[in-house]
């Protein structure tokens, strides 16, 4: 045998698995969206010539849960990125007990969405929760944290930051410490001040990791579901209902599968667009300056 | 390597425990939600001494009814859903007849099997020319008023404003008016009210794909929304109210908070458990309605259907005319407060006597409850009110444009319903 | 900047652990409560005997992380080292693969994997969710394990041919023995992913004594019909979170180390 075809056997059951789970569903969700597949049709598919395809164009249900998931996501992408850093750089100085610091840091990120979205409800509850003591003891009227659609998407974002943050912070510390200790302390010779070490040495060799963390950040938050479901379940008045939630309760609660099924296929090509653009700018195009 | 041990360990450990009992040739399994588990919990352990060939075993759902319908469905869609029996809320019944999910239930338990029912209870359970729910409970929606601060309750929303404002300002209570205003089931309980209050309707039936078309623009249904709205913004009801489901409104009003509630027949006996600040001062009526205007509380019911799929209809249909026949519901009414559907417990003195709140509720049922649209699509049609209707009561905006938007957004889904949902429709 | 991190990190989950051990009139309260009637067990004693109990739940979450863990191994190490010996475009098209299923959001898959766990008949059984669970694992796991197969030195495994052994003892004696800390740390992590997989459990368990944690959590969420039991709530967020708090504790270096060490060679 030769060895090229024996390493190809020996990835092939994992690519097959991968193939039956990642790639089959979006076929065959794709196919789904081109069907009509509901109660109405006794919950078996019928060809309805992209009907849900045109209803998708106008439902400004959907079109408002876009905007809402990208506001989302580009926000807390952009958070968590900042406060990534200063995590990292804080988790890379050392010192004692610095193991403990990076696991306790890391906590947030280990435990289940579901878990402290539950936790987060009950610290944003009006008027028992921490957040609303805290204003009682200000003198402060209580606030509805999540019953106020202006600012409720603002809580969820903070809710999403505290908690991916340290996954963030992780892959950047990975990117300093693949820095050279030697380039920082040549500069520290050279006089220096640790924002310009930051500026010209650490920003600029750690730009993969930050590409890294932006584009896998960006597709999970464009995909945000657990968070919401649990800690707003959309609301209040549908105004933090993302495409993931809509496509879920499509399918789970209005058992209209095909139109689910579009939602999900259209937040694929989002995703893949975003993603493809963020590529471009994050990776693509820094290679092609550096040559 | 530990964490591969590790795992191999808890594998092969619990592997036992996780096989499925081998069930036996008659044992009913029947899935509930929360409260209604624990309160025929006794009822279900004397059937199962009395008939030794037939078991009954409740599993326990969530409690919430949103949550409750997510796992029965979840189930269903997995064709797995390992019960005989499910305890349908009455506002899940089209949807699960046209997924094909029940089984007709005339054949097992006779064409008359509803006549001695209360005719408001009747409702929701037979369509299509079959019969697919036992109804449990006659639930409608109640007034609650305090029998301490007033003598008689208010029959119009004019009086209810009026007399709230007065309480409110004599400093008796610190609101007026609670009832649900959460993005969720109950508003569309409390709009299907107002709306049928102000002389509007929701939904116009008719012979089409989905079975009807909404109304939603309708000058009745704007007057609804439009007076909610003005009870928050005026103070009557708090702003909280938006984010009220039954249990919030139930707890401020049993604090003494409020003057009036609007709740199911089961608050009246967690009041009265409650031990709080108004026990004893609590009366019940049917809701109000616009003057001029006669009206009646949204139909909110719980029955039994059985579940295609079940190996052993008969015994399956023997446990629902058990259930739901008039000894467990006399039961469940001294024991739980619940409301009856059988006539004839309406007519019984000892319940008559040691259950107030009969004659309100038989009056409630007799008068003609309010039936949510009985269309496969109504769960997305409650969505798109409730995301207005509390959008309303939670930003500035007028009625009007809200209610026109939630009526344009009804016609688009009933509309591309119509598209493609011709052929299938009630053939089960 | 050290004590604002902890602050930042751990205050949320040291406000459960408060509202886990104190009455509810303490919390609604505060200070106003008796001494006697402040600190409690009870809602523990409550989620601990609740039906079913949290013990089902934790006891179904280990199970479905300890299958999909060893599943996910299985699978990742072969793959791994075939990929870490190929050449030419292939490769480069399993890696970028790898990288698109690494990022991608799990919950776009779960209308299709619903029809296939139906279709199948793959619903309601917690070591048939550790299959697409392992699939999901396994782009993580395959770039990690791959990047550790390219820290060893080629002559080792040079040497063990020439010996005579054949694939399957080079691997067993040889490759990962000197591959067991990189193991250990993609074992945590594929246990810590399942632990925690929400969508995906929501729809492929039905039935409430087969449900894994995070489910469970969220149904507890959505019944509020007469209480509103925030204590209880806390103490079943607690209960869940223990497990992970030892993890994290005690393999702190492992999965520090392998997702940074993954990260720079990957």
């Amino acid at each position: 045998m030769s060895p090229s075809l024996l390493n190809s056997l020996l990835m092939l059951p994992a690519l097959v698995l991968l193939a039956i789970v990642f790639a089959w569903p979006l076929l065959d969700s794709a196919w789904l969206s081109s069907q009509a597949s509901s109660v109405l049709t006794g919950l078996s598919p019928i060809a309805n010539d992209g009907a849900n395809w045109q209803r998708l164009l106008g439902d400004a249900r959907f079109w408002q849960d876009a905007a809402v998931t990208l506001r989302f996501a580009a926000v807390s992408v952009g958070l968590e990125l900042l406060l990534g850093l200063a995590m990292a750089l804080v988790l890379h100085r050392p010192g004692r007990g610095r193991g403990w610091l990076r696991a306790l840091a890391l906590l947030p990120w280990a435990l289940p969405t579901t878990v402290l979205a539950l936790g987060w409800r009950w610290i944003y509850n009006d008027p028992y929760g921490p957040l609303n003591a805290i204003l009682r003891a200000f003198g402060a009227p209580p606030y509805g944290f999540l019953t106020t659609p202006a600012t409720t998407w603002l809580f969820t974002v903070l809710a999403d930051v505290w908690k991916t943050t340290p996954f963030v912070a992780l892959l950047l510390l990975a990117g300093l410490q693949s820095i050279p200790a030697e380039l920082e302390e040549n500069l520290v010779l050279e006089g220096a001040r640790p924002g310009q070490i930051l500026r010209r040495l650490t920003l600029p060799l750690l730009k993969p990791w930050i590409s890294l963390a932006v584009l896998f950040r960006l597709a999970q938050a464009l995909g945000v579901f657990d968070l919401v479901q649990v800690l707003t379940r959309g609301g209040p008045a549908g105004s933090t209902e993302s495409l993931a939630l809509y496509a879920y309760l499509n399918a789970m609660r209005f058992l209209d599968f095909g139109y689910s099924a579009t939602v999900v296929i259209a937040t694929f090509l989002l995703l893949v667009l975003l993603t493809a653009i963020g590529w471009l700018l994050l990776v693509r195009r820094p290679l092609e300056a550096s040559r | 390597m530990a964490g591969l041990l590790l795992g191999l360990l808890l594998i092969l450990l619990p592997a036992a425990l996780l096989a499925r009992p081998v069930a036996a040739a008659t044992t009913v399994r029947v899935l509930m939600p929360s409260p209604f588990v624990d309160a025929t919990a006794s009822l279900v352990a004397a059937f199962n001494r009395d008939h030794p060939e037939l078991k009954v075993e409740v599993a326990r759902g969530p409690l919430d009814t949103e949550a409750m319908s997510d796992l029965a469905i979840g189930g269903l869609l997995l064709g797995d859903s390992g019960y005989d029996l499910l305890l349908m809320d009455v506002s899940w019944t089209a949807k699960y007849v046209a997924a094909g999910w029940l089984v007709p239930l005339e054949g097992l338990l006779g064409e008359d099997a509803l006549e001695p029912m209360v005719p408001g209870a009747r409702v929701g359970n037979a369509f299509g020319g079959h019969l697919w729910r036992m109804p449990l409970t006659g639930d409608t929606g109640l007034l609650y008023w305090r029998t301490d601060l007033m003598a008689a309750p208010p029959r119009t929303t004019t009086e209810l404003e009026a007399v709230a404002r007065r309480l409110q300002a004599e400093g008796k209570v610190r609101w007026g008016y609670v009832w649900q205003g959460r993005q969720y089931e109950g508003l569309s309980c409390v709009m299907l009210e107002m709306i049928h209050a102000f002389g509007g309707h929701w939904w116009q039936a008719d012979s089409g794909p989905a079975g009807g078309r909404s109304e939603l623009d309708s000058p009745g249904a704007i007057a609804a929304a439009d007076w909610l709205v003005h009870l928050v913004r005026s103070g009557v009801s708090p702003e909280a109210v938006a984010d009220f489901a039954e249990n919030e409104a139930l707890q401020l009003f049993a604090a003494g908070d409020a003057a009036f509630l609007r709740n199911w027949p089961y608050a009246w006996r967690e009041i009265e458990k409650g031990g709080g600040p108004v026990v004893g001062k609590v009366g019940v009526s049917t809701v109000v309605s616009a003057p001029g205007i006669s009206s009646g509380g949204t139909l909110g019911t719980w029955g039994l259907s059985l579940l295609a799929g079940s190996p052993h209809p008969q015994a399956a249909a023997e446990v629902i005319r058990w259930f739901t026949g008039p000894q467990t519901q006399k039961a469940l009414v001294l024991d739980q407060g619940y409301a009856p559907t059988w006539a004839a417990l309406y007519e019984d003195r000892e319940l008559q006597q040691k259950h107030p709140l009969l004659a309100v509720q038989r009056q409630a049922l007799e008068q003609g409850p309010l039936v949510r649209p009985l269309t496969p699509l109504y769960a997305q049609l409650s969505d798109l009110l409730q995301r207005q209707v509390n959008g309303l009561l939670t930003t500035a905006g007028s009625p009007e444009a809200a209610m026109s938007l939630a009526q344009r957004q009804s016609a688009v889904l009933l509309e591309s319903a119509a598209g493609h949902g011709s052929g299938r429709q009630g053939s089960t | 900047m050290r004590s604002l991190l902890l602050l930042w990190s751990l205050a949320p989950l040291a406000w459960q652990l408060y509202t886990s051990l104190v009455t509810p009139e303490a919390l609604v309260n505060g200070s106003g409560v008796a001494a006697g009637s402040f600190w409690t067990l009870e809602n523990y004693r409550q989620v601990w005997l609740a039906d079913p109990p949290i013990w089902r739940y934790l006891l179904n979450s280990a199970v479905v992380g300890g299958a999909t863990t060893a599943l996910t191994l299985t699978l990742a190490v072969p793959c791994a080292y075939g990929l870490q010996r190929q050449g030419g475009r292939l490769r480069w098209a399993v890696t970028l693969a790898l990288l698109a299923t690494a990022i991608f959001p799990t919950v776009l898959l779960f209308l299709a994997l619903l029809q296939l766990a139906r279709a199948l008949g793959l619903a309601n059984n917690l070591l048939a969710l550790s299959l697409p669970y392992a699939a999901l694992c396994l782009p993580l796991a395959v770039l990690l394990l791959r990047a550790a197969f390219a820290e060893l030195p080629a002559e080792l495994e040079d040497a063990a041919r020439l010996e005579g052994l054949n694939l399957p003892r080079r691997l067993r004696h040889v490759l990962l023995p000197l591959l067991a800390p990189s193991l250990a740390s993609t074992a945590i992590l594929v246990f810590l992913f399942s632990w925690n997989e929400y969508p995906i459990a929501l729809t492929w368990i039905s039935r409430p004594e087969l449900l894994t944690l995070p489910p469970a959590i969220a149904r507890i969420a959505g019944s509020s019909l007469f209480t509103v039991p925030y204590g209880a709530f806390a103490a079943a967020t607690v209960l869940g979170s223990l497990p992970l708090l030892l993890i994290v504790l005690i393999f702190q270096r492992s999965i520090v180390s392998g997702l940074t060490q993954g990260a720079i060679k990957g």
